[in-house]
Parts: structure tokens; C-alpha cells; sequence
């Protein structure tokens, strides 16, 4: 019952499709034919139980030919089956499934045929990244795997639910080794290098007026972000009431514990009515930061976090700025990469009001995105914390201390400057 | 919610609006890569005192106006310029004071237009125009800046898009141009965060800019 078959893959069906099948429809052709396959191999199941008790009726006595009857028209049944079964066989062998042929013949939408594996098992697709390309991956391969990926997701993203772990143990020690500082302005070099992370923000806190620092642990941040109001109905008294009841760590002096430092996660840097600033740091307890993200003040849920993007272009353009500028400060040097960060995300807090240091402007057409802007680039290159001077505090854009930061729109900043 | 600014076209001397004006505008406002959006439209209610006699009626505030806004489907805001009061309401009153008929409805007119996003920015331009007519009294324009709501770390922002609009416009030689008149929030008890209160205020302000204009011309006519 062989019909002829064109090279590529075309399964058979009872009447000839001139056209060849979409992938998926070959895949469900296959999953059907093995259910049949299946059905037939229970109903000869079946029939061998009627023709062995026909076989036992006949050995009782007083038997007419109803048995013999019913023999016959088993044996005629199960015929038809095994020839039903034979048939299917061949045609899932055809459509490559019960042997590898066509395995490597996979279409462009990465759908393989149906694989039986030796121990029974029916792969009905075989996602490549989960079986490691192997279509007869057992079960036990596939458990494995996915549970290493679930292992490396929860390291990653809930790294204090670790016990003991070599990441707890280095951090331990980097902090054994910082040396309790007391005098501020007069070693910058030194200081940077052994600074904590609450000496980091409890500086940044006394030097930047009008910045708000909160910190979380990871969780915590994720209730917040959800309750934040989404429309900004309500005065800056009601928001500072509402930041005492839901932040977990406020730095003020005197309250700052060693425990509750080991547990931030998120920093959230609020200049009200200006910008959100949340970043993540890992691991927990650090200073290292991992990710930053901007967002209006007036912006709720559950997507204000430091890998979220804001609803607004102005907020997404510095978010992407941003990204670039961390890696920066990475590269550069990581430990004062977190100093830099924080400072250099501070000198935001003229975005509405800074004219772009080249054309003079505030708000440009961006000829790329077809949207109105304010000068949304802040140089990072060359950028040094250790230049700031620590005795003056960095305070409002009248102030020429700002000038030593400048701002450009996306088309007037080039390289060069 | 987003700080908002909501201009008036003012004509020029001798001249007239017209739906011409109308149509260069929102032109001008899809030439800076503004996205029509959806209409809009906003209602502006006069409430003249009903008294028995004539002479009762000049003991009563005579500039109450009632405002319908579209982004507050369910309030309606109340306001006396005159003593610098602004309320906002549920929108069943309207039922309330029909059912008092202490104040009656003079003349109601409607703000009706076009909505475009341009980035960050959202403008609806509307014609002016009494609710059964369709007699153009003027023309709104309103800027909104999405990503704040503090006026005063707006302003800037505004200011230059205002500019940057006044500059687009002036290319098309149109027999006027808008004007921006701020009515001081403070008076009417609002703070520096925009509300629809805010709203409010602006809209009765441009009231009573136009009705000082047509009565300009009309003087003038006469």
C-alpha cells in the first residue's frame, strides 16, 4: 500500500493532497495516526481476549456453533486490525516518527515530527533549547534541565533566599574589610574605595537637597511599586505620609542597622514632582549595581522597577541613556561605580529646566522618534564623582556647580564633546 | 494628573474667527508630527438667578458657571469668578439644581474638537460654538504635558512648546493668534499640583476673555 512519495516530507492522508501540509498540520496528523495506532493496538488487545474466550467456550460441552461463529468472525476482525496497524505503521514511519529520517529535515518553524522513544515515551515537539536539540531526550533529561534553569532564575532574582552560598560569604568579608570613616572631605581617593553602601547614600542624602533616598528589599519594593498612585491627586504631605508607612529602611542617623543595610535590594531615588529613579543592586546588600530605570513621579504599578521602562518617552530615553552610562561606570571602575551612578542620576533633576548645552533650547524636535524633547543625554564618559567636590553640597540649577554638568538633546550630542 | 495650559485664539483688531482659522490650526498641529487622536468636547454652562422679582435678580452672583469636563465623565465643576470659588461636584447636581430651579440656564455653549498626541505632549483644538447653533464664537487650544503635574517644574516646558507652536503658526499668516492668560490658582484656594479644578478655572478665564472680546468688537461696530 506504499504510494509514491516526493522527496520532501508529505504525509499521506486517505485521499492525496496535492499540496504540501503546513508543519503544524503534519504535526497533527502524526499525533492523530499515532492515536489511532493506539486504538488498534487495544482493540486487537480486545479481540485476543474474545478468540481465547471462544476458545474456552468451545471446551466446555454442550456447545453449538456459536462459538465457531464467533471465532471465525474474531479472527477475521483482528486480521483487519493487524493490516489497520500495519498500515498506520507505515505511515508514521513514512512522516519520519518512529524513525529519525526526517529529524534533521526540520522545517523553518522548528517543529519536529513526533518522536516515540525507546522507553514508550511520545515527544510530541521537540523545543530545542529545553531537550539540548535531542527529540528522544528522556524524561529524566528533560526534569534536569529545567530544574537547573529554575535554579539559576532564583539565584539571580531571589539570591536572599540562598543558604549559605559563596556570594553571602564574599560579601561578608568585603565588609569586614571597609574601615569605619570618620573624617569626610579630606580623602576622596581612599574613601571611595572603601565605602559602605549607607555611607554612599547618607552622603549623597546630606549633599543633594531636595532628593528623597528609600530602600527596599526586594519584595518590599514590588508591594510598593504596585501601590504607588497612578495619577497624582494628592498633595506632597499625603506622598511623605505614605513613604513613612510602606518604606522598610529610611536612612536617617541613628536608625541605620548593619542587618537592614545587608538586605537592600532597590534604592529609589524620588526628586518630588521631577523624577523616580529605582536601582537594583546585586547582590543583595552591595554595591553593585545591576540595573536603572526612570519614571515620572506620577507613575503606579506593577512595572516601576529598575529593568521596567517608563510610560513616557522623555522617562525611556534616559532610561536607555542610563543603561549605557552604568555599564560605563562599571567598566570604568566598579567599585565607585554605585557613587557614580547616584550622582550622575542626580544631575537629572534639571531635565525640565536645563537648556541642551549646545543648541541652547530646552524642548527639540527629535527628527528620529518625530517627538518633542528636553535634553535627555548627560555625559557620562568623562564623569567623576571624585571630581564633585564633597564640602559644597550639589544644590539647585542657579547655582554654577551645575554647570559642571551638561545636558544635550539625542541630535545635538556627538562623541566629541 | 498632567499639568495643562488651555489658550484662546485671540483675533486681530477688525477681524473676525472663522472655520478657516479653524482648519490651518489643525493642520499646523499634524506639521509638527501631532497623531489625531479622537474628538473631545468640553461644555461651559452660564446660570442666570431665577427670581420673582426682576429687581432680586442683581443681588445675586451673575458670573456662576457650570463645566462639563471630558476627562471627568462623572463631576461637574461650579464656579463664581467673582468670588473666586470653584467646586467640584458630583455630576448628579446638575438633576439637583433643575429640581431647585434656583438658577437657570442662560446660554450654554460647547468646546468641541480634535485630540492629537504628539509624544509626551497631548493638544486638543475645539471651536466655540452655542449648543444649538453652530455659530463659531472662537477657538481652545489645549497643551498637555503627560510626564508632569507640578506647574511651577512645568513651566518651562510649556513656555517652550508654546513658543515653539506660536512659531509653526505664524508661518500660515492667520488674522490673529493664541494667547496663554494664567488666572492665579492660589486665589481660587489650588495648589501647585494640577487637577481638573485647575481646568476649571482656565476655562472660565478664556469665558470671559472671549465675551470681553466680542464685546470689544461690538463696541467697536457700533
Amino acid at each position: 500500500m506504499r504510494l509514491h512519495q516526493p522527496q520532501l516530507h508529505q504525509p499521506q492522508t486517505e485521499e492525496t493532497v496535492p499540496s504540501a501540509e503546513a508543519p503544524p498540520k503534519q504535526v497533527a496528523l502524526a499525533m492523530d495516526r499515532l492515536g489511532q495506532a493506539a486504538r488498534l493496538i487495544a482493540d486487537i488487545r480486545l479481540g485476543a481476549d474474545r478468540l481465547l474466550e471462544a476458545l474456552f467456550v468451545t471446551a466446555q460441552p454442550h456447545q453449538s456453533t456459536k462459538p465457531l461463529h464467533l471465532f471465525l468472525k474474531e479472527d477475521a476482525s483482528m486480521r483487519q486490525h493487524f493490516q489497520d496497524l500495519r498500515s498506520v505503521g507505515r505511515q508514521l514511519e513514512e512522516s519520519g516518527v518512529l524513525n529519525e529520517s526526517l529529524r534533521s529535515r526540520s522545517n523553518s518553524w522548528g517543529l519536529h515530527m513526533p518522536l516515540v522513544c525507546p522507553d514508550g515515551a511520545v515527544v510530541a515537539y521537540a523545543w530545542k533549547r529545553q531537550l539540548a536539540g535531542q527529540a528522544g531526550a528522556s524524561a529524566v533529561d528533560r526534569t534536569r534541565l529545567a530544574l537547573k534553569a529554575f535554579t539559576d532564575q532564583k539565584r539571580r532574582f531571589f539570591p536572599h533566599l540562598d543558604d549559605g552560598l559563596d556570594d553571602q560569604g564574599t560579601e561578608s568579608d568585603s565588609k569586614k574589610r571597609c574601615s569605619p570613616q570618620v573624617q569626610m572631605a579630606n580623602h576622596h581617593e581612599e574613601l571611595s574605595d572603601y565605602r559602605t553602601l549607607s555611607d554612599i547614600l547618607m552622603s549623597l542624602e546630606k549633599e543633594v537637597p531636595n532628593l528623597r533616598i528609600f530602600t527596599y528589599e526586594r519584595l518590599d519594593w514590588l508591594k510598593r511599586a504596585s501601590s504607588l498612585p497612578s495619577s497624582a491627586n494628592e498633595t506632597s504631605l499625603e506622598i511623605s505620609k505614605e513613604h513613612n508607612l510602606y518604606s522598610s529602611n529610611k536612612l536617617r542617623p541613628g536608625s541605620l542597622s548593619n542587618v537592614a543595610t545587608e538586605k537592600i535590594a532597590v534604592i529609589e531615588l524620588l526628586f518630588p514632582s521631577i523624577f523616580r529613579a529605582i536601582i537594583s543592586l546585586h547582590p543583595v546588600g552591595s554595591t553593585d549595581p545591576d540595573s536603572v530605570a526612570f519614571f515620572s513621579p506620577d507613575e503606579g504599578g506593577s512595572y516601576i522597577h529598575a529593568r521596567g521602562l517608563s510610560v513616557y518617552h522623555v522617562f525611556r530615553c534616559i532610561t536607555e541613556h542610563a543603561a549605557m552610562a552604568l555599564q560605563s561606570f562599571l567598566g570604568i571602575r566598579a567599585e565607585t561605580a554605585l557613587h557614580s551612578l547616584l550622582r550622575w542620576v542626580c544631575s537629572y533633576q534639571t531635565i525640565f529646566t536645563k537648556v541642551c548645552s549646545k543648541c541652547g533650547r530646552l524642548l527639540l524636535m527629535d527628527k528620529k522618534a518625530a517627538l518633542l524633547l528636553p535634553p535627555v543625554y548627560r555625559p557620562y564618559r568623562q564623569f567623576s564623582a571624585l571630581e564633585m567636590s564633597y564640602t559644597q553640597p550639589i544644590s539647585s540649577a542657579k547655582e554654577t556647580n551645575n554647570d559642571l554638568a551638561q545636558a544635550y538633546h539625542v541630535g545635538c550630542f556627538s562623541e566629541e564633546v | 494628573m498632567p499639568l495643562k495650559w488651555v489658550l484662546h485664539w485671540q483675533p486681530n483688531a477688525g477681524s473676525t474667527v472663522n472655520s478657516q482659522i479653524l482648519s490651518e490650526v489643525s493642520q499646523c498641529v499634524e506639521s509638527i508630527n501631532g497623531v489625531k487622536e479622537g474628538r473631545w468636547r468640553a461644555t461651559l454652562t452660564f446660570y442666570k438667578p431665577h427670581t420673582r422679582e426682576p429687581t432680586q435678580a442683581s443681588e445675586f452672583p451673575r458670573d456662576f458657571l457650570g463645566i462639563s469636563l471630558p476627562e471627568q465623565p462623572n463631576k461637574y465643576y461650579l464656579i463664581i469668578r467673582g468670588q473666586r470659588i470653584v467646586l467640584e461636584a458630583d455630576s448628579s447636581i446638575q438633576t439637583l439644581m433643575e429640581k431647585l430651579q434656583s438658577y437657570k440656564t442662560r446660554v450654554a455653549l460647547y468646546f468641541d474638537g480634535f485630540q492629537y498626541q504628539l509624544g509626551d505632549f497631548q493638544l486638543r483644538v475645539g471651536k466655540v460654538v452655542p449648543t444649538h447653533s453652530e455659530n463659531l464664537r472662537g477657538i481652545v487650544m489645549e497643551v498637555e504635558y503627560l510626564p508632569i503635574s507640578s506647574m511651577e517644574k512645568g513651566r518651562q516646558v510649556m513656555e517652550e512648546f508654546v513658543d515653539i507652536w506660536q512659531e509653526a503658526l505664524s508661518k500660515r499668516s492667520l488674522p490673529g493668534h493664541f494667547v496663554h492668560i494664567e488666572p492665579n490658582f492660589a486665589d481660587y484656594g489650588l495648589a501647585d499640583s494640577y487637577s481638573s479644578q485647575h481646568s476649571a478655572v482656565q476655562y472660565a478665564t478664556v469665558m470671559a476673555q472671549l465675551i470681553a472680546t466680542v464685546q470689544a468688537v461690538q463696541s467697536m461696530r457700533s
